[in-house]
């Protein structure tokens, strides 16, 4: 097998690579220029058979996602470019808009002309402040030279994009909180069904698609399905961005092919762990994964189908390193305030559970532990958001995953270092 | 149509409605709180999960709407779909609700307005548990006014959000919002705009829980010490129909009571809060004659002759004076005994208000100006130069108790009028210029019927008993005409009345009060 | 309900040729809620309740229906801030390198607490959740700037060269 060459990243250490012109020097826009040319039906068909699958954390099949929309398309159908890059852990998607905003404003025409769209959002965190002003330049580049606009490059196709900036709420990241905030509202997920695809942003159809999934859009284009197929496993294929960060020497952003192993971006991509210290835990899939011990962690493949047999879950690709200087229970609380400052708060497990448990947590790390608090930590995760095991699905506890993805981490800090959290718990109360 | 199954029940449902609206059709009860017919499914409550075969989560009954299927998917070869409300994974789900709505619950059923009925007890009770198993400290928030009639109790508050959506979805004045975010959510209002609107009240109907309260019923009473009766309200001609909630012969609350063809499930605050204009008047508790300036009390059977005499010694020259405000069988007595010129007191106009949601405060004030109508054919439009014309020497007045401004036309007439018999409840301008004042009764000691502008026929019936020596004005209408002729008819009861009414208006006839019942009746479609 | 021709409150748009750019551009008014109120920010300092009615008239919709998307989101301040917000993130990546201690100096150099605003409203301190930057953490965001893998010493000069 030859050695893995970047693809999304392949540019990111040259200068001026967020420019139209480097893209183009590159051969940016070719596949938007054969894409032009193509039936939009068949552009979705090179899709689905390249099996890209969303980059955004659920790891739904985008091809297939497209092909939700309503055939007769009376009302506009509209594309969301998710950039709101918020699961913590994460931080991939920034890079690609500061050093290849072109190559996803490709992904985005092409997903647009797919999908009959002449109108796309690219919801930007709010925080991203520095990032929404690239993007507002490069889409002024992009309307300059006729990529964008009215007839674009002849084709009498029009596209218009517009960014729009979030203003601080991590569950905006959730398709359908995304529309709501988009629609000028408080981000809180909808019920589905409908689904997107048939009511999304004003009620229209709409796409909500991620970053880096429209960014591996123009490669697919020119390389064709065959070639991406080809790159990692084969239920889902291609080139990927590891994020790694933590206790290691070098975190950043990592390309390797789909399924590579988590030892080697550990130890390797990011130069292993910090001080000399021994590796401890991983979250491997941003704080929404379950937790994995050293031993799990280092003989298992970064990809969706090997991560959900180990009970946990690719999500954003957001590695967090722990080395054995970490105490379990306090990560444990800082990953429980995180989904409690976050929580929309509409439904009633998520709300009062998020907060039960950060109160719990803190007592027990003030000293104040008792004797039932750990069979108390599974109940209530388990209430917020069923148990952790993929196979059995959700218990659907909640409108929205995120009752499951603060349920899970927690829980798994809970079961795999359990000794930990009952050192907390002072001695009188265990023998109680 | 679909045909399912929930628990053990089979039963087909109308395509496109959710397991919960099949549920609760057919007397099967899911525990719900956000869930309210009228307003837009959130599904976020999550009390009213349920166990769908086929679905491995819990769905949401709410949010899962029953279609059909494919003959070869049919479940056991028949059901399109088969729902358990009664699985252990369901009754747990209902513990863990409510559970988590329970943490930051003080826990104050003691001293909370709802207590009794209150779902957050009675679910508890249900399908809760015994105990609590939270041992941190409860969020404690301090109750805020969002309007001069409500008050909100953040801590019981349970954010179902029907309050919001209510005054989003339903009177469309959105003063309602939930503030901050997760655990800090609150509902609110933005300080220069609060809960002002002709339709506030619902909010606190609408609340499950003991958040929301009306000012006007705080600390006044418990649930189960009130009697409940089902009635309608008389502040407008839309005729809403009202549990008035009363104990002891006082009103301590009026409610809205659901009926789809009137009024759906509200009520305005005008209806609301109208029963209190009755607590302060000044009653007229016995028959009065005039003695110059000042009244003598005499007994009924002296009063009902001397009314008797006036009448008779008129000559056929006194006039009825019906009122909008009086049930249709006091209104027909009246037309049925004078047999000859029939006016009316002016009814009460104001101004028309109608809701995004299609609820209605009418212009017409008064709430049975059609049945009136209907009733009395022929009334005066003009009645002073009809009274003229007719040469007409006294009236017989049938007073709403209204204090109304008498224009200088009434004036005139009254004054040149030989006599006046008022029959009314209260000492009111016209009262204070009759010869004779026969005392009847006030609204919620009434009973009859009264027709609302849609022609819809409903039963109108007390809460508050009979005082001092006021006698139902139906029933004095009849003494007063028996006196007049003895050979007329002696009613035994409203039916009597009704029956009388319909043999000479069709529309009216085969109508008993046990047939209109809670939900009334509709006339139209009929010919008047 | 409010008549447009009248607007009562005291907040107006500097820029209203960019009001109208972003009114235009979306196919409803009230998507342009969240931009006109990051706009409002930028002007303003943080969303005053007139602020709030300006862009309910503009959006056309109640003002308790922006209030309640103001309130949602914590980049919205609805009270005046320093000069300068100081926000700290505190998620795990960043925790793990120091940001608990970057906050702990603070509150010792500057005797305020997270959320709290310097006397000289110089700056106001914010313990923040992940600001998607964990790879260069701790991450500190100074007002629209973020500050990637600062050491305690760096962190103290960015604050003192706050004016």
């Amino acid at each position: 097998m030859s050695a893995f060459k970047p693809v999304l990243t392949q540019h990111i250490h040259q200068q001026d690579c967020h420019t139209l012109p480097f893209y183009q020097s590159e051969g940016g826009y070719s596949a938007l220029e054969k894409v032009l040319t193509m039936d939009p039906e068949d552009v979705i068909d090179v899709v689905k058979n390249s099996n890209l699958r969303g980059r955004g954390g659920a790891g739904f099949p985008a091809g297939i996602k497209w092909g939700f929309l309503p055939k007769d398309m009376v009302k506009p159908t509209y594309l969301i470019n998710n950039a709101d890059e918020s699961e913590p852990g994460t931080f991939k998607d920034r890079l690609l808009i500061n050093k290849a905003p072109h190559q996803m404003l490709e992904g985005m025409l092409i997903a647009a002309y797919a999908i009959r769209c002449n109108l796309a959002f690219i919801y930007i965190r709010g925080e991203f402040y520095k990032e929404a002003e690239v993007l507002e330049k490069v889409l002024s580049e992009a309307y300059a030279a006729n990529l964008l606009g009215k007839n674009i490059l002849g084709s009498k196709y029009d596209l218009d994009v517009i960014v729009h900036r979030g203003a601080g709420a991590y569950i905006c990241g959730e398709e359908t909180a995304l529309i709501e905030s988009l629609e000028g509202k408080r981000g809180c997920p909808r019920l589905k069904p409908p689904f997107p695809a048939l009511e999304g942003y004003l009620k229209c159809p709409t796409i909500v698609n991620n970053v880096e999934t429209l960014s591996n859009l123009p490669h697919i284009i020119n390389q064709g399905a065959e070639w991406f197929r080809s790159i990692g496993p084969e239920k889902g294929p291609g080139p990927k961005l590891y994020c790694v960060s933590g206790c290691v020497n070098s975190p950043g952003v990592f390309e390797e092919p789909m399924g590579t192993s988590l030892k080697k971006l550990i130890y390797e991509n990011a130069g292993g762990i910090k001080n000399g210290n021994q590796l401890k835990a991983v979250l491997p899939g941003g704080s929404s994964s379950a937790i994995l011990t050293a031993e799990e962690a280092v003989v298992l493949n970064m990809d969706f189908d090997s991560l959900m047999d180990a009970k946990t879950m690719l999500g954003s690709a957001g590695i967090i390193v722990m080395d054995d200087t970490v105490d379990m229970v306090q990560a444990c609380l800082n990953i429980a305030r995180f989904y409690a400052h976050e929580s929309c708060g509409q439904c009633t497990p998520c709300r009062e559970g998020t907060t039960w448990l950060v109160k719990m947590l803190t007592r027990m790390v003030q000293g104040g532990g008792t004797a039932g608090d750990i069979k108390m930590l599974y109940e209530i995760t388990d209430n917020i958001g069923g148990l952790i095991d993929f196979s059995k699905g959700s218990f659907g506890k909640t409108i929205c995953p995120f009752g499951e993805a603060v349920a899970w981490p927690v829980r798994s800090f809970v079961e795999k270092f359990e000794a930990e959290f009952i050192n907390y718990i002072p001695q009188q109360e265990t023998v109680a | 149509m679909p045909f399912i199954k929930i628990d053990e029940k089979e039963f087909e449902v109308a395509k496109g409605i959710t397991v919960l609206q099949a549920a609760l059709a057919n007397g099967i009860e899911i525990p719900h709180y956000c869930f309210h017919p009228v307003l837009e499914v959130v599904g976020s409550c999550r009390m009213c999960l349920v166990q769908v075969e086929g679905m491995p989560k819990l769905q949401a009954s709410c949010n899962t709407s029953i279609g059909e299927v494919a003959l070869d998917k049919k479940l056991d070869g028949k059901y399109d779909m088969v729902v358990n409300t009664q699985t252990d994974a369901v009754k747990q789900e209902r513990k863990n609700i409510l559970e988590f709505l329970l943490l930051n619950h003080p826990l104050d059923c003691p001293v909370c307005d709802q207590a009794g009925e209150c779902y957050l007890q009675d679910y508890t009770f249900k399908y809760g548990n015994a105990h609590s198993r939270f041992k941190e400290e409860k969020r404690v928030r301090p109750s805020e006014s969002l309007g001069s009639n409500i008050v909100i109790n953040q801590d019981r508050c349970i954010l179902c959000s029907r309050c919001v959506r209510f005054t989003r979805e339903i009177s469309g004045t959105n003063e309602l919002f939930v503030q901050n975010r997760g655990y800090h959510s609150k509902v609110s209002i933005l300080k220069d705009k609060p809960l002002e609107n002709l339709m506030a009240g619902n909010v606190a109907d609408i609340c499950p829980v003991g958040a929301l309260l009306n000012t006007d019923y705080i600390h006044k009473n418990r649930f189960w010490n009130l009697d409940t009766i089902p009635s309608v309200c008389q502040d407008c001609s839309a005729g809403c129909n009202v549990d008035v909630f009363s104990q002891r012969d006082e009103i301590f609350r009026l409610t809205p009571r659901e009926n789809h063809d009137v009024n759906g499930y509200f009520m305005c605050d005008i209806g609301r809060y109208g029963f209190h204009r009755f607590e302060e008047i000044e009653r007229v508790n016995q028959p009065l004659v005039r003695n110059g300036k000042s009244f003598d009390v005499i007994d009924w059977a002296e009063a009902i002759q001397k009314t008797a005499d006036l009448i008779e010694q008129s000559n056929g020259k006194t006039a009825g004076i019906v009122s909008p405000f009086h049930t249709n069988e006091s209104n027909f007595l009246l037309g049925l005994m004078i047999n000859g010129m029939l006016g009316m007191l002016p009814a009460i106009q104001a101004e028309e208000i109608t809701y995004p949601s299609g609820f209605r405060i009418s212009a017409d004030r008064s709430p049975n100006q059609r049945g009136m109508n209907n009733i009395c054919g022929g009334l005066a439009e003009d009645l002073s130069s009809e009274i003229k014309t007719q040469a007409i020497r006294g009236l017989y007045i049938l007073d709403d108790g209204v204090d109304r401004e008498l224009d200088d036309a009434w004036k005139e007439i009254l004054a040149k009028m030989d006599f006046l018999i008022v029959q009314s409840y209260a000492m009111t301008d016209l009262a204070k210029l009759a010869h004779i004042v026969l005392p009847g009764l006030a609204p919620y000691e009434r009973e009859g019927t009264i027709t609302n502008d849609q022609d819809r026929i409903q039963w109108l019936r007390p809460s508050l008993s009979i005082k001092a020596e006021s006698k139902p004005d139906w029933e004095i209408l009849m003494l007063v005409n028996n006196a007049l002729n003895k050979k007329a008819e002696n009613f035994t009861g409203l039916d009597d009345v009704i029956i009388k009414m319909g043999e000479q208006f069709p529309n009216y006839s085969g109508i008993t009060l046990f047939k209109i019942a809670t939900q009334g009746i509709a006339l139209n479609g009929k010919k008047m | 309900m409010k008549s447009k021709a009248q607007p009562k409150s005291g907040f107006s748009f500097a820029d209203s040729e960019r009001v109208e750019r972003i009114l235009s551009q979306y196919p409803d008014k009230k998507s342009a809620t969240l931009p006109l109120l990051h706009l409002a920010q930028s002007q303003e300092g943080y969303i005053s309740s007139s602020v709030i009615d300006t862009i309910a008239d503009l959006a056309d919709c109640h003002p308790s229906v922006v209030m309640d998307c103001v309130s949602f989101y914590t980049m919205l301040y609805t009270k005046p801030q320093g000069r300068h917000t100081i926000q700290v993130c505190q998620t795990l990546s960043c925790s793990l390198n120091g940001a608990d201690s970057m906050v702990d100096h603070v509150r010792d150099k500057y005797e305020i607490e997270p959320g709290g605003t310097t006397a000289d409203d110089r700056f106001t301190l914010m313990k923040v959740e992940c600001l998607g930057s964990c790879g260069t953490a701790p991450v500190v965001q100074v007002n629209n700037d973020y500050h990637e893998g600062l050491s305690l010493e760096e962190f103290d000069q960015l604050l003192e060269s706050l004016e």
